[in-house]
C-alpha cells in the first residue's frame, strides 16, 4: 500500500542544490511510492541531504513504532491486514461457482502434483491464474503509484505555492515590525503567523517556528506553533537544511492526530529573519484527505483485481472444460474400445469442431468393429471349417484304415500283385493320416482354436515315454539315446500339457535319429527355479545358415533328395514351434554342417512367467564344435554363443499368427 | 458266448466295417444308425458294451450317452473325430467310459473294447475303507455313512485301485493301466474326467475332497 507521505524530494537538501528549493523529483517520488507499499511513514523524515538517512533500507518496518510517524503506517497495516480478510470473503463468495471444481478434484483424490500432471484443465487453470495474478499485481501496483503520485504531487503543489505566499507575506510582515521587547515580539510573531493557519485552502494547515540555534541575539522569539506542534516531530534533516540555507524545503512526515491515529503530513521549511535574528519556519500540511482517496482508491482496485481474477479463472475453466471435455470423452471411449467394448461411440453434439472430432471417430470405431468382427468371423469360420473337414474326412479315412488293414493282415493269402498292393494302400494311408492330421492341427493353431491344457507335471515322465516310444528307430537308425539329466537341485516339475509336450519332444527326438547319421543323440535336461529346458543334440549331418533359418519353416525339408526314413509332414517343427508358444516357452535351433544339430526346448515353470534365460546351452556342456548356427528366439546364454554366427532371430513367442 | 456289442453310428460304411473287424475278432455286433432309436436298440439288444458315436442325427451321442448310463451300468465307449479337450471331456462327462478318436486302428479298437469287457477278476471278499466310504470288493458295493453309492464298474475298479494302496500316490500314467488296462494310452484326460465323475459321486464336498486327493504335479492318491 502506497502512502502518500512516502513522497520527498531528495534533492532539494542537497549540498549544492539551487537555493530557492524548485521542487524536483518525481521520479524518486515514484520509486518511492512503488516501495512504499511495506515500509509506509518513516524513512521519509529523513532529511535528504544525509545519505546515510535517505536509503531505503533505513525505512522499512520501523514505521510502525516510531513514535512520531506511525499514522498512515498503521492505516497502511490496517489495509494489508485486510486483504486476506477480502480474500476469505471472496473466496466464500465464490466457493458455490467453484464447487464444481471441487468436487471435481475431490473425485479424482489425488495429489496436486499428480492432478497436475494428468489434468490439462488442472494445469491450464492454474496457469491462466498465476499469469493473471501476476498480471493484475502489476496493473494494480502501477495504478496505484500513479494515482498515489499523481494525488501527492497536487497536494504539493497546492501547499508550496500556499506556504510561498504565506512565508512571503510573514517575512514582509516582520521586516516592518517595529519591537523592542520580547513580549511585545511573541505577541506580534504569534499575531502574525496566526494568519498562516487560516491562510490555506486546507483547514489543517499549521504551523512552527523555532529559533535557528546558535545565536546570541537578546531579543528573540521562543519557539511559536499551532496546537500539538513541536520542533521534535519536523525531521532533522528538514531542519538541517532549512538552518543552514535560505530557500524554501519540503519534506514528508506523519503528524500525530488524536491518540493513535497518525496522519501522513508534509512540512515545508523557510528561513525567516525577525529583527536580525533567523528562525525556522514551518508549514505543516495534514494530508490525510488524499490518503483516504488513495485508501478508497486502492481498496476499489484490489477488489476489482480480485473479482477479474476469479472472473479469469473462471473463464478459463469453462474454455479449458469444453476442449478437455470431449478429449476426455474420446479417451474414455477408446479405452474402451480398446478393452474391446467394440460398439462403444462418441456423443456427437452440434457441428464444430468437437462434433467434427467425434463424428470421425465414430467412423474409425465403425471400420474398426466392422474388421475386427470379420476377423473374427473369419476366424471362426475357418475354426468351424477346420472342424467340419475333420468331421468329414475322419469317418470315410477310418473306414479306408480298417479297410486297409484288414487288407493288410491277409496279405498272405493274396498272389503278389494284389499283396504288393494291400502293402502301398495300408503305408499310404497311415501317411496320408500322419499328414491330415499334422494339417488339421496347424489349421487349429492358425484359428487361433488351441487352448493350452497345462497342469503341474514331471517333465521326466514325458521324456521317459518319448524315449520308450523311439527306441525301435533308433535301433532302425543305429543310434543310442542317452539323457544327461542336472535337475537334481530344482527339480523337474512344470506347468505343461503333456500331450503337446510329448508331441514336441517326439517330434525332436525323430528328427534327431533320422539326421542324426547313426550316431549317439543326447537328450539334455536342465531346470533352475524358474526354468526348464530339454536340449535335443546329434551329431550327424547338422545345418548350413540357411537351413537354421528356416528350420521351422512349414514343409520345409533339410534336404528334400535326402531318403526319408520315417516320411514327416514337413510340418512337425510348425506344430512343436506353435505348441511351444501355447506354454510361452522358447524352441530354438543350432547347427553346424558335419558337425550335427542341436534343438532346445525352453519352458516357464509356472505358466504366465517371460522366460530371460535357458538353463541348458546351446549347444549343450563342453561342446567341441559349439560354434555354428543359430536360431534363437531368446537371449543368448552360453559364453561359446557369443562367438557363434547368429543367422536368424524371428521372435517364436509373442507372435500372433492368425 | 460271445460278447454283444452295440454299434450307434450314421456312416454305415464305418459301422459295417467296424463290424466286419469286432466279428473277426469273436465278437457279436448289432448296429443302430439313428440317436433317436439307439435307446430302444440298447434295450432290445442288451449289449455287453456300447461303441457310440459323438455326432448322431436325431439325437446326439452325449445325450444318448446319458440315457443309457441312466438305466445301465454297462460300459460305453465314444466314436469321436473330434479331439477337441472340449469334445472328449463333454463326452466322458456325460458317462462314457473311454474313447477312441477317429481314425483308429482296428486292432486300438479291440483293444480298447476287450480292455472294457475284461471279466471282473473273481474278488476275493475284501473290504476297504478310505475316510467313511466302505467298499465291499466282492459285492460290488460302496457305502458312505450306511447309504449306498451307485458308481459304473469303471469307477468301481477306479476307487478300488486307489483304496488298495492307500499309501501309493498314483500317476494318470499309472492309474489308466490299472484300472483301463492301457499300456501306452496317450490321453490322462480320462483319469481327470473319471476322477471328476466318482468325487461327485463319493464326497461330501468335491470342491474338497477327502476321499480322492490330488498330489499336485503328480497325480492322485486315496485319502486317510
Amino acid at each position: 500500500m502506497t502512502n502518500v507521505q512516502n513522497h520527498r524530494a531528495h534533492d532539494e537538501a542537497v549540498p549544492g542544490a539551487p537555493v530557492g528549493g524548485i521542487l524536483r523529483g518525481t521520479a524518486a517520488d515514484g520509486r518511492d511510492a512503488v516501495r512504499g507499499d511495506r515500509n509506509a511513514v518513516p524513512g521519509d523524515r529523513e532529511a535528504v541531504p544525509d545519505p546515510d538517512i535517505s536509503g531505503p533500507g533505513s525505512a522499512p518496518g520501523t514505521g510502525a513504532v516510531a513514535p512520531d510517524g506511525p499514522g498512515a503506517v498503521v492505516r497502511t497495516l490496517a489495509v494489508v491486514r485486510r486483504i486476506p480478510g477480502w480474500l476469505r470473503l471472496a473466496w466464500t463468495a465464490v466457493l458455490p461457482v467453484l464447487r464444481p471444481v471441487g468436487r471435481w478434484l475431490d473425485r479424482r483424490r489425488l495429489s496436486v502434483r499428480r492432478r497436475w500432471r494428468t489434468s490439462l484443465q488442472f494445469r491450464t487453470v492454474l496457469v491462466t491464474l498465476l499469469i493473471a495474478f501476476i498480471a493484475l499485481v502489476g496493473v494494480g501496483a502501477y495504478l496505484s503509484s500513479q494515482i498515489a503520485n499523481g494525488l501527492f504531487q497536487e497536494r504539493l503543489q497546492q501547499a508550496k505555492q500556499e506556504s510561498s505566499r504565506g512565508i512571503t507575506q510573514v517575512q514582509e510582515s516582520f521586516d516592518n515590525a517595529q519591537l523592542s521587547d520580547v513580549p511585545a515580539a511573541s505577541t506580534y510573531v504569534r499575531d502574525t503567523l496566526k494568519l498562516l493557519e487560516v491562510g490555506g485552502a486546507d483547514d489543517t494547515r499549521k504551523y512552527l517556528m523555532v529559533l535557528v540555534p546558535g545565536q546570541s541575539n537578546s531579543l528573540f522569539v521562543a519557539t511559536v506553533s499551532s496546537g500539538g506542534i513541536t520542533p521534535a516531530i519536523i525531521p532533522d534533516g528538514l531542519r538541517k537544511a532549512v538552518q543552514e540555507n535560505s530557500g524554501q524545503y519540503w519534506q514528508s512526515m506523519s503528524l500525530s492526530a488524536g491518540s493513535s491515529e497518525e496522519h501522513p503530513a508534509v512540512a515545508i521549511g523557510s528561513n525567516v529573519n525577525l529583527l536580525g535574528t533567523n528562525y525556522e519556519l514551518y508549514l505543516i500540511y495534514d494530508l490525510n484527505n488524499a490518503q483516504s482517496t488513495l485508501n478508497y482508491i486502492q481498496s476499489v482496485l484490489w477488489l476489482g483485481g480480485g473479482i477479474l481474477l476469479l472472473l479469469i479463472g473462471g473463464i478459463a475453466l469453462y474454455v479449458t472444460r469444453n476442449v478437455v471435455l470431449p478429449i476426455s470423452q474420446a479417451a474414455a471411449v477408446s479405452e474402451k474400445l480398446a478393452a474391446g467394448e467394440l460398439q462403444e461411440r462418441m456423443v456427437v453434439k452440434g457441428e464444430d469442431e468437437v462434433a467434427r472430432l467425434a463424428t470421425s471417430f465414430n467412423r474409425m470405431a465403425n471400420s474398426l468393429q466392422e474388421q475386427i468382427t470379420q476377423l473374427a468371423m473369419l476366424s471362426h469360420m475357418q475354426q468351424r471349417f477346420v472342424s467340419d473337414v475333420s468331421h468329414e474326412l475322419r469317418t470315410p479315412l477310418t473306414t479306408v484304415r480298417m479297410a486297409a488293414e484288414v487288407l493288410f493282415d491277409a496279405r498272405a493269402a493274396f498272389d503278389p500283385v494284389n499283396k504288393r498292393s494291400a502293402e502301398l494302400l495300408y503305408h499310404q494311408v497311415e501317411r496320408f493320416q500322419a499328414l491330415l492330421s499334422d494339417l488339421l492341427e496347424i489349421s487349429r493353431f492358425d484359428a487361433g482354436a488351441a487352448v493350452l491344457d497345462a497342469e503341474p507335471g514331471d517333465i521326466y515322465a514325458v521324456i521317459h515315454n518319448v524315449l520308450e516310444g523311439a527306441q525301435p528307430l533308433a535301433e532302425q537308425c543305429g543310434s543310442t539315446l542317452t539323457v544327461i539329466d542336472s535337475t537334481e537341485e530344482y527339480g523337474s516339475v512344470v506347468d505343461m500339457d503333456p500331450r503337446r509336450i510329448d508331441r514336441i519332444l517326439r517330434n525332436l527326438v525323430v528328427n534327431a535319429l533320422e539326421h542324426g547319421d547313426g550316431l549317439a543323440v543326447e537328450l539334455y535336461l536342465a531346470s533352475d527355479a524358474d526354468t526348464i529346458a530339454v536340449a535335443v543334440r546329434d551329431h550327424g549331418i547338422g545345418m548350413s545358415a540357411s537351413d537354421v533359418a528356416r528350420v521351422f519353416d512349414r514343409f520345409w525339408r533339410a534336404d528334400p533328395a535326402r531318403a526319408r526314413t520315417t516320411g514327416g509332414s514337413g510340418l512337425g517343427l510348425s506344430i512343436a514351434t506353435e505348441d511351444t508358444r501355447l506354454h510361452g516357452g522358447w524352441l530354438e535351433a543350432w547347427g553346424k554342417p558335419a558337425a550335427g544339430s542341436c534343438f532346445r526346448l525352453t519352458l516357464p515353470r509356472r505358466s504366465g512367467v517371460v522366460l530371460d534365460r535357458s538353463p541348458v546351452g546351446l549347444p549343450p556342456g563342453d561342446d567341441d564344435d559349439a560354434t555354428g548356427n543359430l536360431h534363437l528366439t531368446g537371449p543368448a546364454v552360453t559364453a561359446a554363443q557369443s562367438e557363434s554366427t547368429v543367422t536368424g532371430a524371428i521372435s517364436v513367442q509373442g507372435k500372433a499368427v492368425l | 458266448m460271445k460278447a454283444r456289442i452295440l454299434v450307434v453310428d450314421d456312416d454305415e460304411a464305418l459301422a459295417e466295417m467296424i463290424g466286419i473287424v469286432l466279428r473277426n475278432d469273436g465278437f457279436e455286433p448289432f448296429f443302430c444308425a439313428d440317436g433317436a432309436q439307439a435307446l430302444a436298440a440298447f434295450r432290445s439288444a442288451k449289449p455287453d458294451l456300447v461303441l457310440l458315436d459323438l455326432m448322431l442325427p436325431g439325437v446326439d451321442g452325449i445325450e444318448v450317452c446319458r440315457q443309457i448310463r441312466a438305466e445301465s451300468d454297462v460300459p460305453i465307449v465314444m466314436l469321436t473325430a473330434k479331439a477337441d479337450t472340449s469334445d472328449v471331456v463333454r463326452g466322458l462327462e456325460s458317462g462314457a467310459d473311454d474313447y477312441v478318436p477317429k481314425p483308429f486302428k482296428p486292432a486300438e479298437l479291440v483293444a480298447r473294447v476287450r480292455a472294457r469287457l475284461r471279466p471282473g477278476d473273481q474278488k476275493a471278499p475284501e473290504t476297504l475303507a478310505i475316510a467313511d466310504v466302505t467298499i465291499d470288493v466282492a459285492g460290488h458295493v460302496v457305502r458312505r455313512a450306511g447309504q449306498k453309492i451307485s458308481l459304473t464298474p469303471l469307477e468301481f475298479d477306479l476307487l478300488v485301485a486307489l483304496a488298495r494302496k492307500p499309501w501309493q500316490v498314483f500317476t494318470r500314467e499309472l492309474l489308466l493301466e490299472q484300472v483301463w488296462g492301457y499300456r501306452h494310452a496317450a490321453d490322462t484326460r480320462l483319469v481327470n474326467v473319471h476322477v471328476q465323475r466318482l468325487r461327485s459321486k463319493i464326497e461330501q464336498d468335491p470342491e474338497a475332497p477327502e476321499v480322492v486327493l490330488t498330489v499336485r504335479g503328480v497325480g492322485y492318491k486315496a485319502g486317510q
